[in-house]
């Protein structure tokens, strides 16, 4: 079974390593900016799909499927993201004769709609956040949305009807905030979506976000997984998740399990999916909305399940039957942590930091697992979202996760661009967090008290060290005798300046032609062609 | 060698002399260190510091536009740092700053422009959110650096725009 990976960055190398595992051939595509991208370096092979934009690219059906067919590929991945819930895609992949890796086009077509996906769950028995009963597209005006959510009751959400990853969502306090949020809602779905339909839910005291991951088979077996708790959420975009949920009690995961199960269930759901639900202060849940594909969040179900879910896709996708123990599905083996690595500047209201990627090196050591999408000398693009790389941290118990986030967190180096990790960093010593005290509300809450400090906490001591290194390094690269980069390893800094000893291999191993190393001379050859 | 080193807004006065192979003498503000520096590949520092103690710490030293902008990298923490000068560019935009003269909010990155949220003559606040730009699928607010009136707005919605270009002039 050939597989095509119809996606980039982390994602694409997460499920080339699956199949590189199982022994499976695999077909990368790029766009324009992407043909250094890592994902294509590491796929047997790789076709070209179109320009930098991902509606020219990535997004496009026909050269995906173009791509496939002429690769000879059997099966196609979509990843998450791009066309990874796109109905019209999995339909065109099946009318090709390839198997999409995922849910039927009826199950994705009918999850995909918010509004259509909340009746699913009020037949299976499963309770939803009140709201909407239709979908509002442009048709509808604001007056008449103003009125919906007058019984509606503030505070609300106006939430986009093909949204995810937090996208073409807005948070409404009052009637006066109302026409801005939804035109603002409209934008951001539109661009990202291309549809502009929304739809209002009230928004419930200080929930957590908590979701059940699931997979079914083709037979009918639909197996829930311990929940994972992802209510650390800026601007309504998932940051760090965790499994198990520190407010999840044995009997209530099995209450939670057994509602996903059921909505699934009732949309003969097959392949890899996750059920998200809001867990108000009482311990009540509502069905908030199905994503139909795998998620971003899915390592640290593996973490605590020692399971492969991306395996299991691609087994369910052959027809296998689901052989996986429910009971060890939902019973969480100590404790997993993820943090989003993005490609944006925290001290700079986490504006987008794209760039060439100088310097790289991930995390790694006991229970720490690093998935990644770049590489050194790679320019993260401005076409696409920012995530870089996830940070999975495994730990006996959440207290040991923590530690061993914020240890792997400090071991973690990107140079040339900006990322979130010092966030992170800071994040892992507050309080609330190392506790296990939040709710969605409380990173927004937390950074808009900040008032744009910077998130880099540093001592007196630690800027007089930085300010020896910024000195010391400018002092070294003024050095004429002193190798401009790149560097052997441990070359003792003085003895290069002396010229002798390990600078004189320094030297040796620039080799021929110039001081240029064979690397260097093969870059500039493909450059020239 | 002396080097005036800028960090989080204070200038320490660096002077280095190499004392031996791989050791330096760095003095800060008068204090002196003794130095152990071994480069670690293209970025990397190991340093050892203060003799007999040992202290060993990692950095990584990288290039940040500017000449002499620095990003200092300590245990995942990220310190912006300028070696003898002035830093170009990003000027002080701190809350309740209140630099003289008129500034502009230039765009960060590569982005479209999805909506203007003034108009010359219009009155701002420290902070408060000009224009909204779309880079990497997100919607940004970019905001104003300081108190003052708009003198021009140079973008409109729609306008794609790429990083540097100057979109609202504040003064």
């Amino acid at each position: 079974m050939k597989i095509l990976i119809a996606n980039r960055g982390e994602i694409a190398v997460r499920i080339i390593r699956a199949c590189r595992e199982m022994g499976l051939p695999t077909v990368a595509v790029y766009s324009d900016c992407d043909r250094d991208a890592r994902h294509v370096r590491e796929a047997d092979q790789a076709f070209h799909i179109g320009a930098s934009e991902a509606v020219k690219s990535y997004l496009r059906i026909d050269a995906v499927v173009d791509a496939a067919k002429r690769a000879g590929a059997d099966a196609v991945h979509p990843g998450y993201g791009f066309l990874a819930e796109n109905a019209a895609f999995a339909r065109a992949c099946a009318d090709a004769g390839l198997t999409f890796i995922g849910p039927s086009a009826d199950a994705i077509a009918l999850m995909g709609s918010k509004t259509a996906a909340r009746e699913a769950a009020i037949k299976a028995g499963v309770p939803v956040v009140p709201g909407t009963e239709r979908p509002l597209d442009e048709r509808v005006g604001v007056e008449e949305i103003a009125r919906m959510a007058d019984s509606i009751g503030y505070p609300l959400v106006v939430k986009a009807v093909a949204g995810g990853g937090g996208k073409g969502m807005r948070a409404v306090d009052d009637r006066a905030s109302l026409p801005a949020a939804i035109r603002s809602a409209r934008s951001e779905a539109g661009s990202a979506f291309g549809d502009t339909t929304i739809y209002l839910e009230r928004r419930l005291h200080r929930p957590r976000h908590i979701e059940i991951q699931l997979l079914g088979d083709r037979h009918g077996t639909v197996v829930p997984f311990v929940e994972r708790e992802c209510s650390i959420q800026r601007r309504h975009q998932k940051v760090v998740e965790e499994s198990p949920s520190i407010a999840v009690t044995p009997e209530l995961r099995r209450r939670i399990a057994s509602a996903a199960a059921a909505v699934a269930r009732a949309v003969s759901y097959s392949n890899a999916g996750t059920i998200e639900f809001l867990l108000d202060e009482n311990g009540a849940f509502y069905f908030l909305e199905m994503n139909t594909r795998l998620q971003v969040e899915h390592p640290v179900t593996e973490m605590v399940t020692s399971m492969d879910l991306v395996h299991w896709q691609i087994r369910i996708a052959r027809g296998e039957k689901l052989t996986i123990d429910p009971e060890r599905a939902l019973t969480p083996q100590g404790h997993a942590i993820e943090c989003r690595i993005y490609a944006e500047d925290p001290d700079e209201g986490f504006l987008p930091s794209p760039g060439m990627i100088r310097g790289l090196r991930p995390a790694a050591g006991p229970g720490v697992r690093d998935d990644g999408g770049v590489s050194v000398g790679y320019t993260v693009p401005v076409f696409y979202d920012s995530m870089i790389a996830k940070l999975v941290a495994w730990g006996e118990t959440r207290d040991h996760a923590v530690r061993r986030m914020s240890r792997a967190l400090r071991e973690y180096e990107v140079l040339g661009i900006q990322t979130t990790i010092p966030f992170f960093v800071w994040l892992m010593r507050q309080p609330e967090y190392v506790e296990g005290r939040y709710d969605t509300t409380y990173l927004d809450t937390l950074l808009a008290s900040r008032n744009g400090k910077s998130f880099s906490e540093v001592t007196g001591e630690d800027e007089e060290l930085a300010s020896i290194a910024a000195a010391l390094d400018t002092y070294l690269r003024s050095r004429p005798a002193f190798p401009p980069s790149p560097t052997p390893r441990r070359t003792p800094v003085a003895s290069a300046e002396a010229g002798h000893g390990p600078a004189t291999a320094g030297a040796g191993a620039r080799g021929p032609a110039g001081g240029l190393s064979w690397k260097e001379l093969g870059r500039r050859e493909a450059l020239r062609g | 060698m002396t080097f005036a080193v800028e960090i989080n807004g204070r200038s320490r006065s660096v002077s280095i002399e190499r004392a031996a192979p791989g050791r330096f003498r760095v003095t800060v503000d008068g204090r002196a260190h003794d130095v152990d520096a071994v480069r670690i590949g293209t970025w990397g520092l190991s340093l050892l510091l203060d003799g007999a103690h040992a202290i060993s710490r990692d950095v990584q030293v990288a290039p940040a536009g500017g000449t002499g902008e620095l990003l200092i990298r300590l245990d995942g923490r990220t310190v912006p740092a300028v070696v003898n000068g002035n830093r170009s560019g990003h000027s002080a935009s701190e809350p309740g700053s209140h630099a003289q003269g008129a500034q502009s909010v230039v765009a960060p990155m590569p982005g479209r422009v999805v909506r203007v949220l003034v108009a010359p003559g219009d009155n701002v606040t420290a902070r408060q959110g000009v224009v909204v730009i779309e880079a990497m699928k997100m919607e940004n607010e970019l905001r104003a650096p300081k108190p003052g009136r708009v003198k021009d707005v140079a973008v409109e919605a729609g306008a794609s725009v790429e990083a540097g270009r100057v979109l609202v002039v504040i003064e």
